[in-house]
Protein backbone atom coordinates (compact mmCIF):
# COMPACT_ATOMS: atom_id res chain seq x y z
CA UNK A 1 0.00 0.00 0.00
CA UNK A 2 2.90 2.34 0.86
CA UNK A 3 4.49 2.01 -2.58
CA UNK A 4 1.08 2.14 -4.31
CA UNK A 5 -0.02 5.38 -2.65
CA UNK A 6 3.36 7.07 -2.95
CA UNK A 7 3.56 6.35 -6.65
CA UNK A 8 0.04 7.64 -7.33
CA UNK A 9 0.81 10.79 -5.31
CA UNK A 10 4.04 11.41 -7.21
CA UNK A 11 2.83 10.51 -10.70
CA UNK A 12 -0.36 12.57 -10.56
CA UNK A 13 -0.73 13.12 -14.30
CA UNK A 14 -0.15 9.52 -15.33
CA UNK A 15 -2.47 8.06 -12.71
CA UNK A 16 -4.94 10.92 -13.16
CA UNK A 17 -5.29 9.82 -16.78
CA UNK A 18 -5.79 6.19 -15.74
CA UNK A 19 -8.46 7.26 -13.22
CA UNK A 20 -10.11 9.45 -15.90
CA UNK A 21 -10.30 6.44 -18.19
CA UNK A 22 -11.97 4.37 -15.44
CA UNK A 23 -14.33 7.29 -14.69
CA UNK A 24 -15.44 7.44 -18.33
CA UNK A 25 -15.84 3.67 -18.64
CA UNK A 26 -17.77 3.36 -15.37
CA UNK A 27 -19.92 6.42 -16.17
CA UNK A 28 -20.80 4.97 -19.57
CA UNK A 29 -21.61 1.57 -18.08
CA UNK A 30 -23.71 3.14 -15.28
CA UNK A 31 -25.67 5.28 -17.74
CA UNK A 32 -26.25 2.36 -20.12
CA UNK A 33 -27.32 0.15 -17.21
CA UNK A 34 -29.71 2.85 -15.98
CA UNK A 35 -31.11 3.24 -19.48
CA UNK A 36 -31.54 -0.54 -19.80
CA UNK A 37 -33.24 -0.61 -16.40
CA UNK A 38 -35.42 2.37 -17.28
CA UNK A 39 -36.56 0.96 -20.59
CA UNK A 40 -36.98 -2.48 -19.03
CA UNK A 41 -39.16 -1.11 -16.26
CA UNK A 42 -41.27 0.86 -18.74
CA UNK A 43 -42.01 -2.46 -20.40
CA UNK A 44 -43.01 -4.20 -17.21
CA UNK A 45 -43.88 -1.50 -14.64
CA UNK A 46 -47.60 -2.32 -14.61
CA UNK A 47 -46.99 -6.07 -14.58
CA UNK A 48 -44.67 -5.56 -11.61
CA UNK A 49 -47.36 -3.65 -9.70
CA UNK A 50 -49.90 -6.37 -10.43
CA UNK A 51 -47.50 -8.86 -8.82
CA UNK A 52 -48.77 -11.73 -10.95
CA UNK A 53 -47.26 -15.17 -11.46
CA UNK A 54 -49.10 -16.48 -14.52
CA UNK A 55 -51.01 -15.26 -17.55
CA UNK A 56 -53.71 -17.37 -19.22
CA UNK A 57 -53.82 -16.79 -22.97
CA UNK A 58 -55.19 -18.35 -26.07
CA UNK A 59 -52.80 -21.13 -27.17
CA UNK A 60 -52.52 -19.68 -30.66
CA UNK A 61 -51.68 -16.17 -29.53
CA UNK A 62 -47.89 -16.60 -29.63
CA UNK A 63 -47.89 -15.52 -25.95
CA UNK A 64 -49.04 -12.07 -27.01
CA UNK A 65 -51.93 -10.58 -25.10
CA UNK A 66 -53.12 -8.47 -28.01
CA UNK A 67 -53.40 -11.58 -30.19
CA UNK A 68 -55.20 -13.59 -27.51
CA UNK A 69 -58.97 -13.53 -27.31
CA UNK A 70 -61.08 -15.34 -24.75
CA UNK A 71 -64.74 -15.98 -25.48
CA UNK A 72 -67.48 -15.35 -22.96
CA UNK A 73 -67.87 -19.10 -22.53
CA UNK A 74 -64.13 -19.58 -21.88
CA UNK A 75 -64.04 -16.74 -19.37
CA UNK A 76 -67.08 -18.13 -17.56
CA UNK A 77 -65.37 -21.51 -17.25
CA UNK A 78 -62.17 -20.04 -15.81
CA UNK A 79 -61.86 -19.95 -12.04
CA UNK A 80 -61.88 -16.30 -10.93
CA UNK A 81 -60.91 -16.06 -7.30
CA UNK A 82 -59.46 -13.16 -5.33
CA UNK A 83 -56.04 -13.68 -6.97
CA UNK A 84 -57.35 -13.77 -10.55
CA UNK A 85 -58.47 -11.06 -12.92
CA UNK A 86 -59.66 -11.01 -16.52
CA UNK A 87 -58.38 -8.11 -18.60
CA UNK A 88 -58.76 -6.66 -22.03
CA UNK A 89 -55.99 -4.74 -23.75
CA UNK A 90 -56.31 -2.29 -26.64
CA UNK A 91 -53.97 0.18 -28.30
CA UNK A 92 -55.47 3.67 -28.14
CA UNK A 93 -54.55 7.24 -28.93
CA UNK A 94 -55.79 9.68 -26.32
CA UNK A 95 -56.71 13.06 -27.76
CA UNK A 96 -57.67 16.46 -26.47
CA UNK A 97 -57.87 19.50 -28.68
CA UNK A 98 -55.49 21.60 -26.51
CA UNK A 99 -53.00 18.89 -25.64
CA UNK A 100 -50.56 16.54 -27.40
CA UNK A 101 -51.89 13.16 -28.42
CA UNK A 102 -50.70 10.23 -26.35
CA UNK A 103 -50.30 6.69 -27.64
CA UNK A 104 -51.48 4.54 -24.77
CA UNK A 105 -52.67 1.08 -23.87
CA UNK A 106 -56.21 0.74 -22.62
CA UNK A 107 -56.54 -1.97 -19.98
CA UNK A 108 -60.11 -3.01 -19.27
CA UNK A 109 -60.63 -4.41 -15.77
CA UNK A 110 -63.46 -5.60 -13.56
CA UNK A 111 -64.21 -3.63 -10.37
CA UNK A 112 -64.67 -6.87 -8.46
CA UNK A 113 -61.15 -8.15 -9.20
CA UNK A 114 -57.72 -7.51 -7.69
CA UNK A 115 -56.29 -5.05 -10.22
CA UNK A 116 -59.11 -2.65 -9.52
CA UNK A 117 -59.14 -3.34 -5.79
CA UNK A 118 -55.35 -2.97 -5.34
CA UNK A 119 -55.00 0.04 -7.62
CA UNK A 120 -53.17 2.86 -5.78
CA UNK A 121 -54.60 6.08 -7.16
CA UNK A 122 -52.29 9.02 -6.39
CA UNK A 123 -54.86 11.60 -7.42
CA UNK A 124 -58.63 11.31 -7.90
CA UNK A 125 -60.48 8.01 -7.59
CA UNK A 126 -61.05 4.66 -9.32
CA UNK A 127 -63.37 4.44 -12.35
CA UNK A 128 -67.01 4.08 -11.37
CA UNK A 129 -68.61 4.08 -14.81
CA UNK A 130 -67.84 2.89 -18.34
CA UNK A 131 -66.79 6.41 -19.35
CA UNK A 132 -64.18 6.97 -16.66
CA UNK A 133 -60.41 6.39 -16.82
CA UNK A 134 -57.53 6.19 -14.40
CA UNK A 135 -54.37 6.98 -16.33
CA UNK A 136 -50.62 6.83 -15.85
CA UNK A 137 -49.04 9.90 -14.24
CA UNK A 138 -47.18 10.63 -17.52
CA UNK A 139 -50.53 11.98 -18.81
CA UNK A 140 -50.37 14.61 -16.09
CA UNK A 141 -46.80 15.62 -17.02
CA UNK A 142 -48.07 16.20 -20.56
CA UNK A 143 -50.75 18.56 -19.32
CA UNK A 144 -53.77 16.30 -18.85
CA UNK A 145 -55.82 17.07 -15.75
CA UNK A 146 -58.40 15.42 -13.53
CA UNK A 147 -61.91 15.82 -14.84
CA UNK A 148 -60.75 16.37 -18.40
CA UNK A 149 -62.63 14.60 -21.18
CA UNK A 150 -60.57 12.86 -23.85
CA UNK A 151 -61.33 11.02 -27.04
CA UNK A 152 -59.88 7.56 -27.62
CA UNK A 153 -59.04 6.70 -31.22
CA UNK A 154 -61.79 7.77 -33.58
CA UNK A 155 -64.63 6.91 -31.30
CA UNK A 156 -67.33 9.50 -30.92
CA UNK A 157 -67.79 9.12 -27.19
CA UNK A 158 -65.47 10.81 -24.74
CA UNK A 159 -63.92 9.44 -21.57
CA UNK A 160 -63.21 11.37 -18.42
CA UNK A 161 -59.88 11.19 -16.57
CA UNK A 162 -60.84 10.74 -12.93
CA UNK A 163 -57.56 9.46 -11.46
CA UNK A 164 -53.80 9.13 -11.89
CA UNK A 165 -51.63 6.16 -10.97
CA UNK A 166 -47.85 5.78 -10.89
CA UNK A 167 -45.83 3.19 -12.81
CA UNK A 168 -48.75 2.22 -15.04
CA UNK A 169 -46.78 1.34 -18.17
CA UNK A 170 -46.67 -1.72 -20.34
CA UNK A 171 -44.39 -2.16 -23.34
CA UNK A 172 -43.21 1.46 -22.87
CA UNK A 173 -46.77 2.65 -23.37
CA UNK A 174 -48.72 4.49 -20.60
CA UNK A 175 -51.85 2.71 -19.45
CA UNK A 176 -55.38 4.04 -19.31
CA UNK A 177 -57.37 1.83 -16.95
CA UNK A 178 -61.11 1.57 -17.56
CA UNK A 179 -63.95 -0.87 -17.22
CA UNK A 180 -63.76 -4.19 -19.11
CA UNK A 181 -67.12 -3.28 -20.65
CA UNK A 182 -65.54 -0.11 -22.11
CA UNK A 183 -62.73 -2.24 -23.59
CA UNK A 184 -65.36 -4.08 -25.64
CA UNK A 185 -66.63 -0.80 -27.04
CA UNK A 186 -63.15 0.58 -27.78
CA UNK A 187 -62.00 -2.65 -29.42
CA UNK A 188 -65.20 -2.97 -31.43
CA UNK A 189 -65.07 -6.73 -31.12
CA UNK A 190 -67.41 -9.58 -31.78
CA UNK A 191 -69.86 -9.57 -28.81
CA UNK A 192 -68.89 -13.16 -28.07
CA UNK A 193 -65.37 -12.09 -27.01
CA UNK A 194 -65.04 -11.25 -23.31
CA UNK A 195 -61.33 -10.55 -22.62
CA UNK A 196 -57.76 -10.89 -23.85
CA UNK A 197 -56.38 -12.76 -20.88
CA UNK A 198 -56.72 -13.86 -17.32
CA UNK A 199 -53.88 -12.87 -15.05
CA UNK A 200 -53.30 -14.59 -11.75
CA UNK A 201 -51.15 -14.38 -8.65
CA UNK A 202 -51.33 -18.13 -8.34
CA UNK A 203 -48.24 -20.10 -9.34
CA UNK A 204 -50.18 -23.15 -10.44
CA UNK A 205 -53.38 -21.91 -12.07
CA UNK A 206 -55.33 -24.79 -13.52
CA UNK A 207 -56.63 -24.44 -17.07
CA UNK A 208 -59.04 -27.09 -18.33
CA UNK A 209 -59.82 -25.57 -21.73
CA UNK A 210 -57.54 -27.12 -24.37
CA UNK A 211 -57.44 -23.88 -26.34
CA UNK A 212 -56.05 -21.89 -23.42
CA UNK A 213 -52.72 -22.13 -21.64
CA UNK A 214 -51.23 -20.63 -18.46
CA UNK A 215 -47.83 -19.07 -19.12
CA UNK A 216 -45.34 -17.94 -16.50
CA UNK A 217 -45.09 -14.18 -16.14
CA UNK A 218 -41.41 -14.30 -17.21
CA UNK A 219 -42.37 -16.10 -20.45
CA UNK A 220 -45.08 -13.50 -20.99
CA UNK A 221 -42.67 -10.58 -20.36
CA UNK A 222 -39.99 -12.06 -22.61
CA UNK A 223 -42.56 -12.18 -25.41
CA UNK A 224 -43.56 -8.55 -25.06
CA UNK A 225 -42.84 -7.03 -28.49
CA UNK A 226 -39.20 -5.88 -28.65
CA UNK A 227 -38.51 -6.55 -24.96
CA UNK A 228 -36.03 -9.42 -25.30
CA UNK A 229 -34.25 -7.85 -28.28
CA UNK A 230 -33.91 -4.57 -26.42
CA UNK A 231 -32.63 -6.23 -23.23
CA UNK A 232 -30.20 -8.41 -25.12
CA UNK A 233 -28.87 -5.38 -26.97
CA UNK A 234 -28.15 -3.63 -23.69
CA UNK A 235 -26.74 -6.78 -22.10
CA UNK A 236 -24.35 -7.24 -25.03
CA UNK A 237 -23.34 -3.58 -24.97
CA UNK A 238 -22.64 -3.67 -21.23
CA UNK A 239 -20.93 -7.06 -21.53
CA UNK A 240 -18.69 -5.86 -24.37
CA UNK A 241 -17.91 -2.68 -22.46
CA UNK A 242 -16.88 -4.80 -19.46
CA UNK A 243 -14.61 -6.93 -21.64
CA UNK A 244 -13.16 -3.87 -23.38
CA UNK A 245 -12.57 -2.17 -20.02
CA UNK A 246 -10.84 -5.35 -18.79
CA UNK A 247 -8.53 -5.28 -21.82
CA UNK A 248 -7.86 -1.53 -21.57
CA UNK A 249 -7.20 -1.65 -17.82
CA UNK A 250 -5.02 -4.76 -18.21
CA UNK A 251 -2.98 -3.10 -20.98
CA UNK A 252 -2.49 0.05 -18.92
CA UNK A 253 -1.43 -1.93 -15.86
CA UNK A 254 0.86 -4.11 -17.95
CA UNK A 255 2.60 -1.07 -19.47
CA UNK A 256 2.88 0.68 -16.10
CA UNK A 257 4.21 -2.49 -14.45
CA UNK A 258 6.74 -3.04 -17.23
CA UNK A 259 8.04 0.50 -16.75
CA UNK A 260 8.62 -0.29 -13.08
CA UNK A 261 10.47 -3.56 -13.64
CA UNK A 262 14.02 -2.14 -13.27
CA UNK A 263 13.06 -0.70 -9.87
CA UNK A 264 11.32 -3.89 -8.86
CA UNK A 265 14.39 -5.87 -9.92
CA UNK A 266 16.59 -3.83 -7.59
CA UNK A 267 14.10 -4.23 -4.78
CA UNK A 268 14.04 -7.98 -5.42
CA UNK A 269 17.87 -8.01 -5.40
CA UNK A 270 17.76 -6.32 -2.03
CA UNK A 271 15.48 -9.02 -0.69
CA UNK A 272 12.08 -7.34 -0.99
CA UNK A 273 9.69 -10.29 -1.40
CA UNK A 274 7.82 -10.61 -4.70
CA UNK A 275 4.63 -10.85 -2.61
CA UNK A 276 5.12 -7.26 -1.39
CA UNK A 277 5.45 -6.01 -4.97
CA UNK A 278 2.47 -8.06 -6.18
CA UNK A 279 0.25 -6.79 -3.35
CA UNK A 280 1.40 -3.25 -4.09
CA UNK A 281 0.47 -3.64 -7.78
CA UNK A 282 -2.97 -5.09 -7.00
CA UNK A 283 -3.65 -2.47 -4.32
CA UNK A 284 -2.66 0.26 -6.74
CA UNK A 285 -5.09 -1.08 -9.33
CA UNK A 286 -7.84 -1.24 -6.73
CA UNK A 287 -7.20 2.32 -5.59
CA UNK A 288 -7.29 3.56 -9.19
CA UNK A 289 -10.41 1.63 -10.16
CA UNK A 290 -12.37 2.28 -6.96
CA UNK A 291 -11.56 6.02 -7.19
CA UNK A 292 -12.63 6.02 -10.85
CA UNK A 293 -15.85 4.17 -10.08
CA UNK A 294 -16.71 6.51 -7.19
CA UNK A 295 -16.25 9.54 -9.43
CA UNK A 296 -18.25 7.75 -12.17
CA UNK A 297 -21.02 7.08 -9.61
CA UNK A 298 -20.97 10.73 -8.56
CA UNK A 299 -21.34 11.84 -12.19
CA UNK A 300 -24.19 9.33 -12.63
CA UNK A 301 -25.92 10.73 -9.54
CA UNK A 302 -25.52 14.31 -10.86
CA UNK A 303 -26.91 13.12 -14.21
CA UNK A 304 -29.91 11.59 -12.44
CA UNK A 305 -30.67 15.02 -10.93
CA UNK A 306 -30.57 16.94 -14.20
CA UNK A 307 -31.81 14.44 -16.76
CA UNK A 308 -35.31 15.20 -18.15
CA UNK A 309 -38.12 13.01 -16.83
CA UNK A 310 -38.91 11.94 -20.40
CA UNK A 311 -35.63 10.00 -20.63
CA UNK A 312 -36.41 6.46 -19.52
CA UNK A 313 -33.66 5.95 -16.97
CA UNK A 314 -33.90 4.15 -13.66
CA UNK A 315 -31.04 4.60 -11.19
CA UNK A 316 -31.32 1.37 -9.28
CA UNK A 317 -28.67 1.46 -6.54
CA UNK A 318 -28.41 -2.33 -5.95
CA UNK A 319 -28.08 -2.98 -9.71
CA UNK A 320 -25.51 -0.20 -10.17
CA UNK A 321 -23.61 -1.49 -7.10
CA UNK A 322 -23.51 -4.94 -8.69
CA UNK A 323 -22.18 -3.40 -11.92
CA UNK A 324 -19.56 -1.47 -9.90
CA UNK A 325 -18.56 -4.71 -8.15
CA UNK A 326 -18.24 -6.32 -11.59
CA UNK A 327 -15.93 -3.50 -12.68
CA UNK A 328 -13.79 -3.91 -9.54
CA UNK A 329 -13.59 -7.66 -10.20
CA UNK A 330 -12.65 -6.92 -13.82
CA UNK A 331 -9.86 -4.62 -12.65
CA UNK A 332 -8.54 -7.23 -10.21
CA UNK A 333 -8.34 -9.67 -13.12
CA UNK A 334 -6.57 -6.94 -15.11
CA UNK A 335 -4.16 -6.36 -12.23
CA UNK A 336 -3.41 -10.05 -11.84
CA UNK A 337 -2.21 -10.33 -15.45
CA UNK A 338 1.13 -8.52 -14.85
CA UNK A 339 1.69 -10.48 -11.61
CA UNK A 340 3.47 -13.23 -13.51
CA UNK A 341 5.89 -10.64 -14.91
CA UNK A 342 6.65 -9.42 -11.39
CA UNK A 343 7.12 -12.96 -10.08
CA UNK A 344 9.54 -13.69 -12.92
CA UNK A 345 11.68 -10.57 -12.47
CA UNK A 346 15.35 -11.50 -12.68
CA UNK A 347 17.44 -9.03 -10.65
CA UNK A 348 20.54 -10.33 -12.44
CA UNK A 349 19.39 -8.58 -15.62
CA UNK A 350 19.58 -5.20 -13.88
CA UNK A 351 22.96 -5.87 -12.33
CA UNK A 352 24.52 -7.90 -15.09
CA UNK B 1 36.24 -13.04 10.23
CA UNK B 2 35.47 -14.31 6.73
CA UNK B 3 32.09 -13.05 5.56
CA UNK B 4 32.06 -14.29 1.98
CA UNK B 5 33.78 -17.33 0.49
CA UNK B 6 33.71 -18.78 -3.01
CA UNK B 7 35.36 -22.18 -3.43
CA UNK B 8 36.05 -23.61 -6.88
CA UNK B 9 33.15 -21.72 -8.39
CA UNK B 10 32.45 -22.16 -12.08
CA UNK B 11 29.69 -20.54 -14.10
CA UNK B 12 28.88 -21.57 -17.63
CA UNK B 13 26.25 -20.09 -19.93
CA UNK B 14 24.94 -21.79 -23.07
CA UNK B 15 25.89 -25.11 -24.62
CA UNK B 16 28.03 -26.43 -27.47
CA UNK B 17 29.41 -23.75 -29.73
CA UNK B 18 27.57 -21.03 -27.75
CA UNK B 19 29.09 -22.15 -24.45
CA UNK B 20 30.65 -19.33 -22.44
CA UNK B 21 32.64 -19.92 -19.27
CA UNK B 22 31.96 -16.72 -17.31
CA UNK B 23 33.79 -17.86 -14.17
CA UNK B 24 36.55 -20.47 -14.04
CA UNK B 25 37.50 -22.14 -10.76
CA UNK B 26 37.10 -18.99 -8.72
CA UNK B 27 38.46 -19.08 -5.19
CA UNK B 28 37.84 -15.95 -3.21
CA UNK B 29 37.20 -14.74 0.30
CA UNK B 30 36.29 -11.36 1.77
CA UNK B 31 36.76 -10.54 5.41
CA UNK B 32 34.86 -8.18 7.64
CA UNK B 33 36.81 -4.99 8.28
CA UNK B 34 38.33 -5.04 4.80
CA UNK B 35 37.60 -3.38 1.51
CA UNK B 36 38.23 -5.77 -1.35
CA UNK B 37 38.51 -4.53 -4.90
CA UNK B 38 37.94 -6.74 -7.93
CA UNK B 39 39.31 -5.09 -11.03
CA UNK B 40 38.57 -6.16 -14.54
CA UNK B 41 37.51 -4.89 -17.93
CA UNK B 42 34.02 -5.19 -19.36
CA UNK B 43 33.05 -8.81 -20.11
CA UNK B 44 35.63 -10.23 -17.72
CA UNK B 45 32.99 -11.82 -15.48
CA UNK B 46 32.80 -9.12 -12.78
CA UNK B 47 29.02 -8.87 -12.71
CA UNK B 48 28.58 -12.65 -12.85
CA UNK B 49 30.93 -12.87 -9.88
CA UNK B 50 28.91 -10.25 -8.00
CA UNK B 51 25.52 -11.85 -8.69
CA UNK B 52 26.77 -15.26 -7.59
CA UNK B 53 28.39 -13.79 -4.48
CA UNK B 54 25.13 -11.96 -3.81
CA UNK B 55 23.01 -15.14 -4.09
CA UNK B 56 21.13 -13.77 -7.10
CA UNK B 57 22.19 -16.69 -9.26
CA UNK B 58 23.68 -20.06 -8.58
CA UNK B 59 27.05 -21.28 -9.82
CA UNK B 60 27.27 -24.19 -12.26
CA UNK B 61 29.44 -25.84 -9.61
CA UNK B 62 31.41 -24.91 -6.55
CA UNK B 63 30.28 -23.53 -3.21
CA UNK B 64 29.38 -20.05 -1.99
CA UNK B 65 29.35 -19.38 1.74
CA UNK B 66 27.87 -16.24 3.28
CA UNK B 67 28.62 -15.94 6.98
CA UNK B 68 29.27 -19.67 6.86
CA UNK B 69 25.91 -20.59 5.26
CA UNK B 70 26.30 -22.66 2.11
CA UNK B 71 23.90 -21.14 -0.45
CA UNK B 72 23.35 -24.52 -2.09
CA UNK B 73 21.38 -25.58 0.97
CA UNK B 74 19.15 -22.53 1.11
CA UNK B 75 15.71 -22.23 -0.50
CA UNK B 76 14.88 -19.26 -2.72
CA UNK B 77 12.96 -17.69 0.17
CA UNK B 78 15.88 -18.17 2.58
CA UNK B 79 18.24 -16.64 0.04
CA UNK B 80 15.83 -13.70 -0.25
CA UNK B 81 15.89 -13.27 3.55
CA UNK B 82 19.67 -13.57 3.54
CA UNK B 83 19.93 -10.75 1.00
CA UNK B 84 17.52 -8.63 3.00
CA UNK B 85 19.31 -9.16 6.32
CA UNK B 86 22.98 -9.58 5.49
CA UNK B 87 23.75 -8.09 2.07
CA UNK B 88 23.72 -4.52 0.83
CA UNK B 89 23.84 -3.87 -2.92
CA UNK B 90 25.17 -0.66 -4.41
CA UNK B 91 24.57 -0.62 -8.14
CA UNK B 92 25.99 1.36 -11.00
CA UNK B 93 22.65 2.86 -12.00
CA UNK B 94 21.56 3.72 -8.41
CA UNK B 95 18.04 2.43 -9.04
CA UNK B 96 16.40 4.39 -6.32
CA UNK B 97 12.62 4.18 -6.38
CA UNK B 98 11.82 7.32 -8.43
CA UNK B 99 8.59 8.20 -6.66
CA UNK B 100 9.99 8.06 -3.13
CA UNK B 101 11.87 10.89 -1.45
CA UNK B 102 15.26 10.12 0.09
CA UNK B 103 13.57 9.74 3.49
CA UNK B 104 10.94 7.40 2.06
CA UNK B 105 13.59 5.15 0.47
CA UNK B 106 14.55 4.20 4.05
CA UNK B 107 10.91 3.95 5.12
CA UNK B 108 10.42 1.34 2.40
CA UNK B 109 13.21 -0.74 3.92
CA UNK B 110 11.43 -0.45 7.29
CA UNK B 111 8.26 -1.83 5.65
CA UNK B 112 9.96 -5.04 4.54
CA UNK B 113 12.60 -5.43 7.26
CA UNK B 114 10.96 -4.63 10.54
CA UNK B 115 14.00 -4.83 12.82
CA UNK B 116 17.79 -4.56 12.81
CA UNK B 117 17.88 -1.44 10.66
CA UNK B 118 19.90 1.62 11.67
CA UNK B 119 18.33 3.76 14.38
CA UNK B 120 17.14 7.28 13.52
CA UNK B 121 20.29 8.82 15.01
CA UNK B 122 22.55 6.31 13.22
CA UNK B 123 20.79 7.14 9.95
CA UNK B 124 21.27 10.87 10.63
CA UNK B 125 24.97 10.27 11.22
CA UNK B 126 25.24 8.24 8.02
CA UNK B 127 23.45 10.91 5.98
CA UNK B 128 25.74 13.58 7.44
CA UNK B 129 28.77 11.45 6.68
CA UNK B 130 27.59 11.12 3.09
CA UNK B 131 26.73 14.82 2.91
CA UNK B 132 23.11 14.21 1.98
CA UNK B 133 21.41 15.08 5.27
CA UNK B 134 19.90 18.21 3.70
CA UNK B 135 18.38 16.24 0.83
CA UNK B 136 15.96 13.95 2.71
CA UNK B 137 12.84 15.46 1.17
CA UNK B 138 14.14 15.42 -2.40
CA UNK B 139 13.13 12.93 -5.10
CA UNK B 140 15.88 11.12 -7.06
CA UNK B 141 15.22 13.22 -10.16
CA UNK B 142 16.00 16.35 -8.12
CA UNK B 143 19.48 15.06 -7.23
CA UNK B 144 22.75 14.98 -9.14
CA UNK B 145 24.38 11.68 -10.17
CA UNK B 146 26.81 11.86 -7.23
CA UNK B 147 24.03 12.63 -4.76
CA UNK B 148 21.94 9.75 -6.10
CA UNK B 149 24.86 7.37 -5.74
CA UNK B 150 25.40 8.46 -2.15
CA UNK B 151 21.69 7.96 -1.40
CA UNK B 152 21.92 4.48 -2.98
CA UNK B 153 24.89 3.73 -0.72
CA UNK B 154 22.96 4.96 2.32
CA UNK B 155 19.99 2.81 1.35
CA UNK B 156 22.24 -0.24 0.99
CA UNK B 157 23.72 0.44 4.42
CA UNK B 158 20.46 1.22 6.20
CA UNK B 159 19.50 -2.43 6.86
CA UNK B 160 22.92 -2.69 8.55
CA UNK B 161 24.28 -5.56 6.43
CA UNK B 162 27.60 -7.23 7.23
CA UNK B 163 28.52 -7.47 3.56
CA UNK B 164 28.35 -4.69 0.98
CA UNK B 165 28.54 -5.64 -2.68
CA UNK B 166 29.09 -2.74 -5.04
CA UNK B 167 28.92 -2.95 -8.82
CA UNK B 168 30.79 -0.14 -10.62
CA UNK B 169 29.72 2.36 -7.95
CA UNK B 170 31.86 5.15 -9.42
CA UNK B 171 30.91 4.73 -13.07
CA UNK B 172 28.84 7.91 -13.14
CA UNK B 173 30.97 9.99 -10.80
CA UNK B 174 33.61 12.65 -11.33
CA UNK B 175 37.04 12.39 -9.71
CA UNK B 176 36.04 14.30 -6.60
CA UNK B 177 33.13 11.99 -5.97
CA UNK B 178 35.20 8.89 -6.78
CA UNK B 179 37.54 9.88 -3.98
CA UNK B 180 34.56 10.51 -1.69
CA UNK B 181 33.05 7.07 -2.41
CA UNK B 182 36.42 5.31 -2.11
CA UNK B 183 37.01 6.88 1.27
CA UNK B 184 33.52 6.04 2.41
CA UNK B 185 33.79 2.35 1.51
CA UNK B 186 37.17 2.11 3.25
CA UNK B 187 35.75 3.89 6.27
CA UNK B 188 32.75 1.55 6.41
CA UNK B 189 35.06 -1.45 6.31
CA UNK B 190 37.44 -0.13 8.91
CA UNK B 191 35.17 1.65 11.37
CA UNK B 192 31.99 -0.40 11.05
CA UNK B 193 33.60 -3.78 10.42
CA UNK B 194 31.81 -4.37 7.12
CA UNK B 195 33.07 -6.67 4.41
CA UNK B 196 33.07 -4.38 1.39
CA UNK B 197 33.48 -5.97 -2.04
CA UNK B 198 33.65 -3.59 -4.99
CA UNK B 199 33.78 -4.82 -8.59
CA UNK B 200 34.97 -2.13 -10.95
CA UNK B 201 37.25 -1.18 -13.79
CA UNK B 202 38.03 2.15 -12.08
CA UNK B 203 41.70 2.05 -11.10
CA UNK B 204 41.26 5.20 -9.01
CA UNK B 205 39.71 3.08 -6.27
CA UNK B 206 42.89 1.05 -5.78
CA UNK B 207 44.19 3.58 -3.26
CA UNK B 208 41.41 2.74 -0.81
CA UNK B 209 41.39 -1.07 -1.05
CA UNK B 210 42.89 -3.47 1.47
CA UNK B 211 42.91 -6.38 -0.98
CA UNK B 212 42.88 -6.24 -4.76
CA UNK B 213 41.92 -9.02 -7.15
CA UNK B 214 42.09 -8.97 -10.91
CA UNK B 215 39.56 -10.78 -13.03
CA UNK B 216 40.18 -11.62 -16.68
CA UNK B 217 38.11 -13.99 -18.80
CA UNK B 218 36.50 -15.44 -15.70
CA UNK B 219 39.75 -16.17 -13.92
CA UNK B 220 40.36 -14.35 -10.67
CA UNK B 221 43.78 -13.74 -9.16
CA UNK B 222 45.09 -11.76 -6.22
CA UNK B 223 47.25 -8.79 -7.08
CA UNK B 224 50.65 -8.95 -5.46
Amino acid sequence: MFLALKEIKHEKLRYGLVISMVVLISYLIFILTSLAQGLGSQNTAAIDTWNIKQVVLNKDSDINMRQSFLTTQQVDQLHQGKNDAVIGQAAVVAKHSDLPQISATFIGIKPTQFIYKDMKVIKGHKPLTDRQLVVDSSFETKGYKLGQWVKLNSLNQKYQIIGFVKNAKINISPIAYGRLSAWKTISNLNPNLAANALITRSKHYKVTDNNLKAYSVSAFINNLPGYTAQNMTFEFMIGFLMVISLIVIAIFLYIITNQKLPNYAVLRAQGVPAKTLVISTIMQSLILVVSGILIGALLTWITSLVIPAAVPMTFNVPVLSAVAAGLVLTSIIGAILPVRTIMKIDPVKVIG
Amino acid sequence: MTALTLNHVNKTFGKGIAKVEALKDVNFSADQGEMTLILGPSGSGKSTFLTIAGSLQTPTDGEVLINGDDLRHLSAKKREQLRLNHLGFVLQSYNLVPYLTVKEQFKLVDKVKKSGNLSASQLDDLLKLLGIDQLVNKYPDQLSGGQNQRVAIARALYPNPEIILADEPTAALDSAHVEEVGKLFAQLAHTQNKAVVVVTHDLRLKDYADKIFNITDGVISREK
